[in-house]
């Protein structure tokens, strides 16, 4: 990963290299990075854009975060053996796609965290009105 | 394949992907190509893995790692009991839902 030096570490590196950090996280996330690595460049480029864009939005615990990039990793490397086109794989909206994609990871996600806060206040406010 | 259809299949993807795999076992591309060869010209790989990660998780197929000539090995899903109840869930939903539209459909005088 001595390309990567200069940049600043995401947000989920700083998590799992500083405040948690087993090691066997931190070598399950090595073995992701590797196999993004390995991938052809158009699905590289894919999978970078999309675990850039999951780590705002995905999961906080360390767990599901790495079950959902190996799942995603799963996707790309099978897709490019299938030849199947970038395009094909995510489809006209990438945004729809990832969002699709997180539903299946919500332990630890803020996002899922305001979702229950909101569904509890208006339970809440239903029930005072019945 | 126009936007109606796609935002449509959303709702009935599940249920597609539980009847295709309560026929015969299949990868996710196997089922993202029937899905094409039935004009479903836009579904995404991606979707169709996503949803199959979901009811993996949901504990409603069991799942073999089955080596592969090219490339990583493949995820084959096979329908299980839990599995079969949802698939009969969802024609029961599917039922109510042609019979009431049906009925609406004729009471506007059957177009």
């Amino acid at each position: 990963m001595a390309a990567e030096q200069n940049e600043p570490k995401s947000r989920y590196q700083q998590y799992l290299e500083v405040l948690v950090g087993p090691l066997e996280d931190k070598k399950r996330y090595r073995r992701f990075k590797a196999r993004a690595e390995q991938l052809p460049p158009p699905y590289r480029t894919s999978i970078d854009a999309l675990q850039r864009y999951m780590q705002y939005f995905g999961p906080g615990k360390a767990d599901s975060l790495l079950q959902m990039l190996d799942d995603l990793a799963d996707l790309f490397e099978q897709s490019a053996a299938d030849g199947i086109a970038v395009r094909d794989v995510v489809g006209e909206d990438p945004v729809e796609f990832a969002e699709a994609w997180l539903r299946n990871y919500p332990e630890g996600a803020w996002i899922h965290k305001e979702r229950e806060r909101l569904t509890n206040a208006i339970r809440r406010a239903a029930a005072d009105e019945a | 394949m126009g936007k109606q259809v796609t935002e449509m299949l959303k709702g009935v993807l599940e249920g597609i992907v539980l009847a295709i795999l309560s026929n015969r076992a299949a990868y996710g591309y196997e089922i993202t190509a029937w899905l094409r060869e039935q004009g479903f010209t836009d579904i995404a790989e991606g979707t169709v893995y996503a949803l199959l990660v979901r009811i993996e998780q949901r504990g409603l197929v069991d799942v073999n790692k089955v080596p592969s000539e090219k490339g990583p090995p493949r995820k084959v899903y096979s329908l299980n009991a839990q599995g079969h109840e949802q698939l009969a869930e969802f024609w029961r939903t599917w039922s109510f839902l042609t019979e009431r539209l049906g009925q609406l459909r004729e009471s506007q005088g059957g177009n």
